[in-house]
């Protein structure tokens, strides 16, 4: 019987809530089969099976919320490679070639070296049919920094290869299947010096060795280990890893920097408010703790109400809301442009864009215009590190687009938007959005944005007034397309004309900033060639 | 067959530990043991060795101090070896025996026997009694290390010693060659000496503890070892030896040339290596180092993950209380608890003459940090009022703190009960102290432990009991940038 943990679901994420269960007792599944959806305050998550085998008991009910690392499934091992690969497991005597010939061992790409996290596939060095030993070499592996021969941990017959000369494959993946163990008479020279036992530890050890290497990594420590410079007493230390607080990401307020036990415990009460954000690039604001009151609801017709616990997704949403609209000074400017221009090139790229197998939107546009326009005005690019005083200009174009899911907001981020061409951002933004739908985005990839574009105007709506994604100081707001009549050479005549806002931090932008930045922006969108100028 | 929640292999420092705090977590426990309950610290180690130190100081002291105090033996002192043997073993034994008490009054099952791995879910326990079975949800490997052995040295543990054997001498020998001058060689050569015995350190290289401990903590034992009798050989190479009608002759080149060294008794003691290679380990499946570490995350977890390994066989330093404190992690990691090695320090001992003791960085090691700015300094025991009644003024506690914050990263003491007096260094970089922590921890007098006050004084520029420039110097200020 093996327990199946629930794996760490991302940074700084330490539970979950079950939304359903993907198997019942009795069923059998395979190793990185889902087993369940868990929804965190960032994504819904899809959680594997380290290891093959047969449900035995669900420890959790949908709704409940489970902490990282709490055993979620009981399995009865390697059952769904039949009940003889357990047999064979226990009993020295068995044959093992005759009874284990129907399993199968997925060989992984080892680590190749610190800091190497994937390798170009040089060659080979075993063919389909072929009976490896143990340790054997199956293939040579390019890094780059040497060229590395990866063994097999696992004696067997080649089954499958799974990629082809010239992958690059990332550490960890699975580069070929073995199937069963090969005849009695080559195993025991694959390990002359062992005892007479051997051969049954090594085809059983290696089985569920890889199984239980996958569970071990997939569950790395969190948080992470305190950094020796971090200045903090041992009880300090781990009350920071009882209470899922990553030491090393506060700005300890103790002399001479030290981590307090206060500091620990705020930065876990007022969530990342102190936490140095990890992420991709992104810098932290360093905002102060935030306290906010706690108003009771008082119901005076219970009966008539609903009670929902606030958690997940919708928590995060209120939470981040909460916060940028208590620190920042909002302020917005609207205007429409005509963008008569814009429509005919989208118009005319559109079957362009169908044969290269995505779909033009304006947005992929907009952002194009925006990044322009925001390295004419960098502070629209920024972060206020409010702990140190310091405004901090980006130069990383990493551009989040609000998506609305049926669990609620979310912001993909298309990163180094400014190096990416119109049509690749097309496809990103699709595939974001079409995951953000269905609660399958990467914690990585709603975070480290640098300023947001809001697209609900294709919902409705002439105007609206959104809030700025803290730690960012800047949104733009963009709105649906119209006809609209206007007199032109004394003639009257037919434009389209779309809205924008602009919401920005008013401690760091100026509302006449903010009228130029309008402006400089307009002068893009309306005539589409004057952005063309500037794209690289 | 029998099943476990928690099977731990090896009662040494870690393994006993691990398995009592088990208990204490409610796990069904066992621990396997394939010789006695302790392990090498508890029978042939750290306990055997500090008896016997103790005894021949006493020793040492009667021949030279007592005459200067007034007390007159007359005759000489008669050393019984036989006696001093058994009185250091009865140690052990009361020792062994209260890890029985501890493992039984918590309810852990002792198994004696070889443990083997048959799968990643069961051992195969061999003894005299026969083969058996034993599952178990968890395991803790903490089977240790053993002495390295060199070509040319097989170990009879009757002339040519570890550790082991050296600790069970049981007549004086005349002549002893030492080969390797770390920490269990000198330590063990120092007692000899003291009950007599002609001792040469062969050592590679050009110093004492080189790379163990701070340099000049390692000079004020050599000059004192040197002084006692000690010959060394530096940068010198252990070739080989030869028996002899009256002992053995150890070939050893230094400098190119070879120089023969006539002896009774050989000790080899150049470090000790895992036992990556025992117990199928490797079989198993469980990952090893070329060295024959078994490698683990921060929280001692194999690459499988119900396996552990913790102390000697999981890496350096192979010291026991960085042992103990990995099998009380451990086993709480096993209950669920969030765990990890994160501590700042392992505080070292070595029981030479006088004894050295350090915890946290060396100069060189706070350099390798990127602590470019220190603050380092000494104070002498000879300025301490209970070192010089005790007639034991050698050495000094030594200091390095950060210059920008006064954060203390280093203590590195010689000097008499340097052992006992490193806790609290260890306490105050684990509390991540200023030296101003420490210098206005009031220290009581008259005791050694009031060097370290003045360490942390001398440091910030201004001790009471050494001449140090008037204050206004360099560190008049006790205020640091936050």
């Amino acid at each position: 019987m093996t327990d199946i943990r629930l794996p760490e679901l991302g940074e700084g994420v330490t539970e979950g809530e079950l939304v359903k269960w993907l198997v019942k007792p009795g069923d059998t599944v395979k190793a990185d089969q889902t087993v369940a959806e868990i929804m965190t305050d960032k994504a819904t998550v899809e959680v594997p099976t380290p290891v093959a085998g047969t449900i035995k008991e669900l420890l959790f009910k949908p709704g409940q919320i489970i902490k990282v690392e709490s055993v979620i499934v009981k399995l009865e091992l390697g059952a769904a490679t039949t009940a003889t690969a357990m047999t064979t497991a226990h009993k020295p005597a068995a044959p093992v070639a005759a009874t284990n010939s129907t399993a199968t061992v997925d060989v992984k790409l080892p680590e190749l070296g610190e800091g190497v996290t994937e390798g170009e596939l040089v060659k080979w060095t075993v063919n389909i049919g072929d009976a490896v030993k143990a340790d054997q070499t199956v293939a040579e592996i390019m890094t780059d920094k040497a060229t590395v021969e990866v063994p097999t941990p696992t004696a067997g017959i080649v089954k499958e290869l799974k990629f082809k000369k010239g992958d690059i494959i990332k550490v960890e993946s699975v580069i070929l299947t073995l199937s069963g163990s090969v005849s009695t008479s080559t195993q025991p020279q694959a390990h002359a010096n062992s005892h007479a036992t051997k051969p049954t530890t090594t085809t059983a050890a290696p089985t569920l060795m890889m199984a239980h290497t996958t569970a071990s990594s997939s569950a790395s420590l969190f948080p992470p280990v305190a950094d020796s410079k971090v200045l903090a007493t041992p009880a300090t230390r781990r009350l920071a890893r009882e209470m899922g607080v990553d030491i090393n990401g506060l700005s300890g307020s103790g002399l001479a920097g030290r981590v307090t036990r206060e500091d620990v415990l705020s930065a876990k009460g007022g969530s990342a408010a102190l936490t140095k954000d990890t992420g991709s690039g992104a810098v932290s604001a360093g905002t102060p703790t935030m306290n906010f009151p706690k108003p009771a609801y008082n119901s005076t017709n219970a009966a008539l109400e609903e009670r929902v616990d606030l958690v997940g997704i919708r928590k995060k949403i209120a939470q981040n809301m909460q916060m940028s609209k208590a620190v920042i000074p909002h302020f917005t400017l609207m205007d429409e442009v005509d963008v008569t221009q814009l429509v005919a090139i989208r118009e005319s790229v559109k079957d362009f864009a169908e044969k290269n197998g995505t779909k033009i939107t304006y947005l992929p546009i907009v952002m194009k215009a925006l990044i322009a326009t925001i390295k004419e005005f960098p502070m629209f690019n920024a972060s206020i590190d409010d702990a140190n005083s310091q405004i901090v200009y980006k130069k990383y174009f990493n551009i989040g687009f609000a998506a609305d899911t049926p669990n609620g907001l979310v912001v993909p981020v298309i990163k180094n938007a400014d190096q990416k061409t119109i049509l690749e951002i097309s496809k990103e933004i699709l595939d974001l959005s079409k995951r953000a739908r269905d609660g399958k985005l990467k914690p990585d990839e709603m975070k480290g944005s640098t300023i947001t574009i809001t697209n609900i105007g294709s919902v409705g709506g002439m105007y609206a007034t959104p809030i700025i994604n803290h730690p960012e100081v800047a949104i733009l707001g963009m709105y649906k397309i119209q006809d609209k009549p206007i007199i032109k050479d004394g003639q009257l005549a037919a434009i389209k004309v779309m809205n924008y806002t602009i919401t920005a931090d008013h401690r760091l932008i100026d509302g006449a900033v903010a009228a130029n930045f309008l402006k400089s922006f307009f002068a893009k969108i309306q005539n589409p060639g004057v952005l063309m100028m500037g794209l690289t | 067959m029998q099943n476990f929640d928690v099977v731990v292999i090896g009662s040494g420092p870690g393994g006993y530990v691990a398995a009592i705090r088990s208990a204490q977590l409610g796990f069904k426990t066992a621990i396997i043991e394939k010789e006695a309950l302790g392990g090498v610290c508890l029978n042939v180690g750290c306990i055997p060795s500090k008896a016997m130190i103790t005894a021949t100081h006493l020793l040492h002291k009667a021949q030279h101090d007592f005459k200067t105090m007034g007390l007159n033996i007359k005759g000489g002192i008669d050393v019984d070896m036989k006696t001093l043997v058994s009185w250091k073993q009865s140690v052990c034994d009361k020792m062994s025996g209260g890890v029985n008490q501890l493992l039984k009054g918590n309810s852990v099952t002792i198994i004696k026997g070889t443990a083997e791995f048959k799968t990643t879910k069961e051992l195969t326990v061999k003894s005299s009694s026969g083969t058996d079975t034993v599952m178990a949800k968890y395991f803790i490997i903490a089977t240790g290390s053993r002495p390295i052995e060199i070509p040319g040295f097989t170990f009879d543990e009757k002339d040519i010693c570890s550790s082991t054997g050296a600790l069970a001498f049981d007549t004086i020998p005349k002549r002893v060659v030492t080969i390797g001058g770390g920490y269990i060689g000198l330590e063990i050569s120092s007692y000899l000496r003291k009950l007599g015995t002609e001792v040469t350190v062969v050592e590679a290289n050009a110093s004492l503890l080189s790379g163990v401990v701070d340099p000049e903590c390692a000079q004020v034992v050599a000059r004192k070892a040197e002084k006692a009798g000690i010959q060394f050989k530096f940068g010198a190479k252990a070739k080989g030896q030869k028996k002899t009608k009256d002992g053995y002759e150890v070939i050893v080149e230094i400098n190119g040339k070879d120089e023969v060294l006539k002896t009774d008794k050989i000790l080899v003691t150049v470090g000790r290596r895992p036992n990556g290679d025992q117990a199928n380990i490797k079989g198993a499946g469980i990952q090893t180092d070329e060295r024959g570490f078994i490698k683990v995350d921060a929280q001692r977890r194999t690459n499988i993950s119900h396996i552990f390994a913790i102390g000697d066989i999981c890496g350096q330093p192979m010291l026991a209380h960085k042992a103990s404190h990995e099998g009380v992690m451990v086993a709480e990691i096993i209950s669920g608890m969030n765990r990890v090695y994160d501590a700042k320090t392992v505080p070292a001992v070595v029981f030479t003459d006088p004894e050295i003791a350090s915890a946290g960085m060396t100069e060189a090691e706070c350099k390798a940090k990127g602590y470019n700015d220190l603050m380092i300094s000494k104070f002498p025991f000879a300025a301490n009022g209970r070192a010089v009644s005790m007639s034991e003024t050698d050495g000094f506690v030594k200091m390095i703190a950060d210059k920008k914050t006064h954060v203390l990263l280093g203590v590195h003491i010689v000097g008499p009960e340097a052992s006992n007096l490193i806790s609290e260094a260890a306490l105050a970089i684990e509390m991540g102290a200023r030296l101003e922590d420490v210098a206005l921890t009031i220290h009581p007098h008259p005791t050694l432990g009031e060097t370290m006050m003045e360490a942390a004084e001398a440091t910030l520029g201004h001790a009471i009991h050494i001449i140090q420039k008037p204050l206004g110097g360099a560190h008049k200020t006790t205020t640091v940038n936050k």
